[in-house]
């Protein structure tokens, strides 16, 4: 099939150090300069990516699934592209429960849905880690 | 324009048709410049008959690698304004609108003595007071009659108007992107919810952040990149700075001198304590970012489709992202506020 290991995780955050430690010397102007620090971000974000993004998906459509009371199914096949549009139906779904609970002015049900997005929050957090916006000023 | 092989001879034609005058023009230098993301910046030394000039050249990238789209003739006319009511800016002197001969619309500006804040910053330069100089550069470009302004920027018929307008662009955000973008949706509603006192429509800045603003020999600030301005709320651009310097320091809006910032900025303008407060300002940190947001998410999705090849573009999500952890904290914060502040106008009217 494959080998596992170094796993996508691995082989992300690898090529990431390289770029910073081994290739970044060797660059000579400015703007390239600070498209491989763009590059060394992405590609972080990737590897945390890689490690998790199924299961954060899984997880957040539970809590979507539960907070709605509808059945949002599963994904055609845990291949990436089946995964991603099934999670469409999922963001699709939460967006409608939180234009709803403000419509219906009910606090509770609004801090319900809040807590919903708090928690997706926190997951791009994660996978974001630290935001250098390199280039400015 | 990043051709610097080419570039040479063209602004050198350029200026000898856009400058009479000026005899044996010949380019000493064209080198490209970093800190813009949207636009291609140039510096070139210029000799003529009768002296020296080192210019600016500000224009489009390919439409395959924009960041955002924005109008060059917009922000041309615009700088005249500006630079013409005494607002520190560089001033705008050629126009090239079409590309025809500096091979993409440019403006060429005026080379600024000033240095970039976020530079200067990180040198050990000192905020004393730079918190009422930011209050007083607000209040500058803010005092233009909205008449003198360029026919071309959209005229809001009123502030409920506009403020409706503004906040559905969070929800239509979210309907544009190539997917559903829920926190964008809660913002939505949070703000309608939340709305805080009516302000004057004024001149806004649109991209106002620490990256746009250059500081003088003298402490006064400078302001570049307005090609997002528009007409709108006057403190979209205080929430605006505050936002992006979250993410990049410093703050000069930060709990140490927000409130003698509002005090400053309401002895500028005439405003009232319920207009501007630490608490409007801070709700403007949500809603003020998003004309920035929209076009951020836009150039992200056009690279999804291919339609972009701009990495930059792919980059600038992470700002979005970035944005709403806080724009989430924000609301919460400033819930109660809000309200207080919502009850306190209710109660003077």
């Amino acid at each position: 099939m494959m080998f596992s290991k170094p796993t996508t995780e691995q082989l992300l955050a690898g090529i990431a150090e390289q770029l910073r430690t081994t290739v970044m010397a060797e660059i000579q102007t400015e703007p390239t300069k600070i498209l491989l620090q763009q590059i060394d971000q992405i590609l972080m974000g990737c590897s945390r990516r890689a490690a998790h993004e199924i299961a954060f998906v899984h997880e957040e459509a539970l809590r979507v699934a539960t907070l709605t009371g509808k059945d949002l199914g599963i994904p055609a096949s845990l291949h990436l592209d089946d995964v991603v549009a099934w999670y469409q139906r999922v963001s699709t779904a939460l967006s409608d429960e939180v234009e709803a609970a403000f419509a219906s002015g009910d606090q509770a049900r609004i801090d319900a849905a809040r807590a919903a997005l708090d928690a997706r929050s926190a997951v791009e957090m994660q996978i974001l880690g630290a935001l250098d916006l390199v280039g400015r000023g | 324009m990043h051709n610097v092989n080419e570039m040479p001879a063209r602004v050198a034609t350029f200026l000898a048709k856009a400058e009479p005058s000026w005899k044996n023009v010949t380019v000493d230098s064209y080198e490209v410049m970093t800190g813009g993301y949207s636009r291609l910046l140039a510096r070139a030394e210029v000799s003529h008959s009768l002296g020296h000039e080192t210019l600016v050249l500000r224009g489009d990238p390919p439409k395959d690698r924009q960041l955002i789209e924005t109008s060059r003739q917009q922000e041309y006319e615009l700088l005249l304004v500006v630079a013409d009511h005494g607002v520190r800016t560089p001033r705008a002197l050629h126009f090239d609108p079409t590309g025809a001969d500096l091979g993409t619309a440019t403006i060429v500006l005026e080379y600024s003595k000033c240095t970039s804040f976020v530079p200067w910053f990180n040198a050990g330069g000192s905020l004393d007071g730079l918190h009422l100089r930011l209050a007083e550069a607000i209040a500058s470009y803010q005092a233009i009659p909205l008449e003198s302004l360029p026919a071309c920027m959209e005229r809001p018929a009123s502030w409920e108007a506009y403020m409706t307008k503004r906040i559905d662009a969070w929800r239509q955000a979210s309907h544009n992107h190539v997917e559903s973008l829920p926190i964008f949706h809660y913002v939505a509603e949070w703000l309608d919810a939340h709305r805080p006192p009516a302000a004057p429509l004024v001149l806004r800045h649109g991209d106002f952040q620490s990256s746009n603003v250059m500081i003088s020999a003298e402490g006064q600030f400078e302001m570049i990149d307005w090609e997002l301005a528009g007409i709108g709320d006057p403190r979209e651009d205080m929430g605006y700075f505050k936002a992006v310097a979250q993410a990049m320091p410093p703050d000069l809006l930060d709990d140490t001198r927000i409130e003698e910032f509002c005090a400053r900025y309401r002895e500028l303008t005439g405003m009232t304590e319920l207009q501007i407060n630490p608490a409007t300002v801070a709700y403007f940190l949500i809603l003020g970012v998003v004309g920035t947001v929209e076009q951020l998410m836009q150039g992200g999705a056009k690279w999804a489709t291919g339609e972009n090849h701009l990495f930059t573009s792919v980059f600038n999500m992470s700002s979005v992202l970035f944005g709403q952890s806080m724009w989430l904290a924000a609301a919460s914060q400033l819930a109660e506020p809000m309200k207080q502040i919502a009850a306190a106008a209710r109660g003077g009217k």
